[in-house]
């Protein structure tokens, strides 16, 4: 050891750091597999029949910095007529899409699904399910639409309860917030 | 019996940079045989606890001399630990003036002049129980290091401090050092801020090596194991030559005991118990020389274990929900020391899991806003580590091989591989019902630093050095944050001192070249384009130091330093960990660069020691966070921030003062102000610390010669006062009010426990179980600081 000469030492330095090097070789992520909301659907089905309609907002990139799109398809909702709802979150970034209500319903009383109206009038929304525990959970619910109504908007926020308790009475997400959007309606002529 | 500053001083600076060089290399025997022309000397003693006269084993006694080689003058050195019965034997020496110096472990470093021209020596070393000097000019580091030191602001924990005062975590361990605060997430999470800079312009070293684990973020704690650490060293102010790019703000060095070269197999136990989160923390450490392996001989080891296990911190109302870590180290190290210098082999591993605070992990900016307004939900104590959580696990495997040559000083080769696995676990949206990670970094690093320290040459002393650093990071998470990337740095440096008389004359010159390769990420939604970038830069330093008297210097220091911006300030997309900040990065940030002028006073006498040092620093584009309008996403809005740059001006004073009346009482105090000013709109930096001053007073037990343990008691207070230096704009920006902390402090040193002997301490931290909540801590906006603490420590050697 004591013989080998310097620049055989630092020879031998600069290939164990270069042959480790390759081993620290960084890839390109795989991509495409985040795990987010990237879509909201409100299905409105009235309740006198007739075909539902069906509303979403996309977020192209989950949680990232570009502004979810603008809503497609904004419901004509009928003066005097009560709706039945759902409401769908699914991560379509994925393929096959991933439906991610299911995972909301199988842990129920860790969650719910606020509706508030905004603005407009006329228009009450109504939570229809429950979870385990007989508190609302909002995956269904009923829209009446009064006969004086004018066009709004609603509110959608998905609430996640960890550590704050889930309260059957709050009107307002008292968890964390995993979806907030705004979906507007019109009042058909 | 303390050595004073002064008898250091008539020595000469340069003992002290042999002795420190000597703690590094521990140049062999077998050189000072070679050199040693005519009678040969030797000298041996014992060393002895001066307060109870029992013998101090594994105490480090070095012999230095200045020998002539060819004409020139040479410093060498020989060097041995004492064995079980503190007793050592040094051959081989030669027959002329030297100087011995012994340092152990709990006492004052001891050095005394000894003349061998007429005949062997025999001593009788008593080492006095060190006082509590926590804040010190260092006297131990590393050769060109100390260099620096002489003119630039250096503090040093040595193992004794350490073994004080060592923290729930090492940030936690440093932060009443002056000029240092800490950024915390909880106990858990503790970061250095070096006079008001953090993270990417802090530079981190472990054993000799740059510490590479994702530092630029304020949530990634520094992952080294406090236990490992024999002297933690501050030195605040750009050091940028010897340690690169990183350290414009500051380095924190970490440093490891020598390993044994003599005798057989032994080690420590320390204990560690905090209150406040029922942690426990356990490291066994077992050393020798007694190793024999084929074709190398004789091979001095060291194995170390550590385990932290801690629960949820306690606010003095509340218990801080999720705030438990659990940390499981390990290293081992081999040895050689031989005539022809020494090597050394080692591999460790830090492992860490950590919780975030419950409700600093917001939805978006509503959830935040509720977080802060309400009280935050109390909680039962648990250990339990439930999301948001990391996991980080960093192994380092380090080489060192130190040659010296009698004639052309001494080569240094370092050479390490780090690898960094980060892992963050969110507990927002579909990723909370999954087992995967949503930051998942792999971070692996190639260093290899060359450094000669050249023998003197026409009176210049000093260190040149080429470093070089190959990166590659992988980011395969299901959330974005940075992209993969390569990084690929090489650096020349020298670092030289000129002695004439009075004055020493220091300057140093890097030059760095850094090519930053990043990859595309192309997830479904988030974009990062790939791209390589590469930057040149030179960054130097002139410094003065004058010797007004004996006791008193001044020092002056010019440093220019740059950084290049890093891959998270161009390429950020994301939300980080219990601040709900959306960042967004600037691929087109140019390089920051700093000018800065400092000056540094020193006084010594026997009972009075003041360290003062006051700074200006302009840093040219300055990267900082902007705020913007907020993100919209599917999930809310998020508070928005845009890295952006700006001039810059940081300017500060730091006072330490240590004052004792007589023998038995010492008191301290450290001062420390900064202030940071965006120079384009006029508005303080974020995140600078909060002006604060510590006082401590302690009483020592008489150092009578009998058996009768040394004993202390102190107590001190933390002062800090209101942080209104805040920019405008945000929530994260509010004013945090002033406190003040009571702390206590006891222990006994030599107490005999389970038939050994051993050190025991207890300190109360926050005694008075004051609310509070300081402006560097991230959970200010959603709960207290943690309440009253109260920390036990044993070591025992055996």
């Amino acid at each position: 050891m004591s013989k080998m000469s310097l620049r055989r030492t630092m020879a031998l330095g600069t290939g164990v750091l270069v042959s480790l090097a390759a081993c620290g070789e960084s890839s390109t992520a795989p991509g495409g597999e985040s795990e987010v909301i990237s879509r909201v659907t409100l299905t409105l089905t009235p309740s006198n029949g007739g075909a539902a309609l069906t509303t979403y907002i996309d977020d192209s990139d989950g949680k990232g910095p570009t502004a979810p799109s603008a809503q497609v398809a904004v419901p004509a909702l009928v003066r005097g007529v009560t709706y039945t709802g759902t409401v769908k979150f699914e991560n379509r970034l994925k393929t096959p899409a991933e439906d991610i209500t299911t995972e909301v319903q199988a842990e129920a009383n860790e969650h719910r699904v606020f509706y508030t109206i905004t603005s407009g009038s006329g228009v009450t929304i109504t939570t229809t399910d429950v979870d385990g525990q007989n508190r609302p959970l909002g995956l269904r619910f009923s829209k009446a639409v009064a006969a004086g109504a004018t066009a709004g908007a609603v509110r959608v926020v998905l609430c996640h309860y960890d550590s704050a308790p889930k309260v059957a009475s709050a009107t307002t997400c008292t968890g964390e917030t995993d979806v907030d959007l705004p979906f507007a309606y019109a009042i058909a002529p | 019996m303390r050595t004073s500053y002064r008898s250091l001083l008539r020595a000469g600076w340069t003992r002290a940079v042999v002795v420190a060089l000597v703690g590094l290399s521990a140049a062999a025997r077998g050189v000072a045989a070679q050199d040693s022309h005519g009678a040969l000397r030797h000298v041996h003693g014992v060393v002895e606890s001066a307060a109870t006269g029992r013998a101090v084993r594994d105490a480090d006694v070095v012999v230095t001399w200045t020998a002539r080689v060819a004409d020139r003058a040479v410093q060498q050195s020989a060097r041995q630990r004492t064995d079980g019965n503190g007793r050592f034997d040094l051959r081989d020496l030669p027959a002329q003036p030297v100087t011995l110096t012994v340092r152990a472990l709990g006492f004052a470093p001891w050095s005394r002049d000894v003349d061998l021209r007429a005949s062997d020596r025999l001593l009788t070393v008593h080492l006095e129980v060190a006082t509590t000097v926590l804040q010190q000019v260092a006297v131990r580091a590393d050769t060109a290091a100390d260099r620096l030191a002489r003119v630039a602001a250096v503090s040093t924990l040595d193992a004794q401090a350490l073994a004080a005062t060592r923290g729930q975590t090492l940030g936690e361990t440093i932060k009443n050092l002056p000029g240092v605060a800490v950024i915390q997430f909880g106990p858990s999470i503790a970061k250095p801020v070096i006079r008001g800079l953090n993270s990417q312009r802090v530079l981190v070293t472990n054993g000799g090596l740059r510490q590479e684990d994702q530092q630029w973020g304020t949530e990634h704690a520094p992952n080294i194991d406090s236990f490992d650490a024999d002297a933690v060293t501050v030195v605040r102010g750009a050091a940028t030559v010897l340690y690169g790019a990183d350290a414009l703000g500051g380095v924190v060095r970490v440093e490891h005991a020598a390993l044994p070269d003599t005798g057989g197999v032994h080690g420590n136990v320390a204990l560690n118990a905090f209150s406040n989160s029922r942690q426990g923390a356990l490291s066994i450490g077992v050393q020798g020389a007694d190793l024999s392996l084929p074709k190398v001989g004789a091979t001095g080891y060291r194995v170390r274990f550590t385990s932290r296990v801690a629960g949820n911190a306690a606010a003095p109302d509340y218990a801080l929900t999720n705030t438990g870590f659990r940390e499981l180290n390990g290293s081992v190290a081999l040895g050689v020391n031989r005539s022809w210098g020494r090597s050394e082999l080692s591999l460790s591993r830090f492992g860490t899991e950590l919780g975030v605070l419950r409700q600093a992990h917001v939805g978006n900016a509503d959830d935040l806003a509720r977080a802060m307004r309400g009280a935050p939900p109390d909680s039962s104590f648990s250990y339990a580590i439930g999301r948001p959580n990391q996991r980080v696990a960093h192994t380092t495997l380090r080489a060192r091989t130190v040659r010296t040559f009698v004639e052309a000083g001494e080569l240094e080769v370092v050479y390490g591989l780090q690898y960094n696995h980060r892992r963050e676990y969110d507990n927002h949206g579909p990723l909370r019902f999954r087992d995967e990670p949503a930051f998942n970094l792999k971070l692996f690093s190639n260093a290899l630093d060359v450094r000669w320290t050249h023998p003197r040459w026409k009176g210049w002393r000093g260190t040149v050095g080429t470093s070089a650093l190959a990166q590659g990071n992988q980011t395969l998470g299901k959330a974005f944050l940075i992209p993969g990337y390569d990084l690929w740095q090489g650096a020349a440096y020298a670092q030289e001192e000129l002695a004439l008389g009075r004055l020493s004359l220091s300057a140093g010159l890097r030059g760095d070249a850094i090519a930053q390769t990043t990859l595309a990420f192309a997830d479904a939604g988030i974009r990062s384009p790939a791209g390589t970038k590469s930057w040149r830069n030179v960054a130097g330093s002139v410094g003065v130091a004058y010797l007004v008297r004996d006791g008193l210097d001044v020092a002056v220091r010019v440093a220019r330093a740059w950084r290049p911006p890093t891959v998270n300030e161009r390429y950020a997309q994301g939300v980080h960990h219990g601040t709900a900040q959306y960042e967004l990065g600037e691929a087109d940030l140019s390089t920051e660069q700093s000018m800065g002028l400092e000056g540094t006073v020193r006084y010594r006498t026997r009972a009075l020691q003041v360290d003062g040092a006051a700074y200006a620093n302009t840093v040219h584009d300055f990267i900082y966070l902007q705020p913007t309008p907020p993100v919209q996403t599917i999930r809310g809005a998020f508070p928005g921030y845009r890295y952006t740059q700006a001039d810059a001006r940081l300017r500060g004073v730091e006072l330490a003062v240590s004052y004792a009346p007589t023998m038995r009482v010492q008191l301290t105090a450290n001062g420390t102000v900064v202030r940071g000013t965006n120079r384009v709109n006029g508005e303080p930096l974020f995140d600078m610390p909060a002006d604060r001053v510590t006082l401590n007073a302690r009483v020592h037990g008489a150092n009578a010669g009998n058996d009768d343990a040394p004993w202390y008691v102190g107590a001190g207070s933390l002062l800090v006062r209101r942080q209104d230096g805040v920019p405008n704009g945000t929530v994260y920006t509010l004013p945090t009010a002033g406190y003040a902390l009571l702390q206590l402090e006891a222990g006994l040193r030599g107490q005999r426990m389970l038939g050994r002997r051993a050190d025991v301490s207890l300190s109360v931290n926050n005694a008075l179980n004051t609310r509070y909540r300081d402006y560097l801590s991230r959970y200010r906006l959603f709960a207290n600081d943690t309440g009253r603490d109260v920390v036990a420590r044993v070591t025992m050697p055996w």
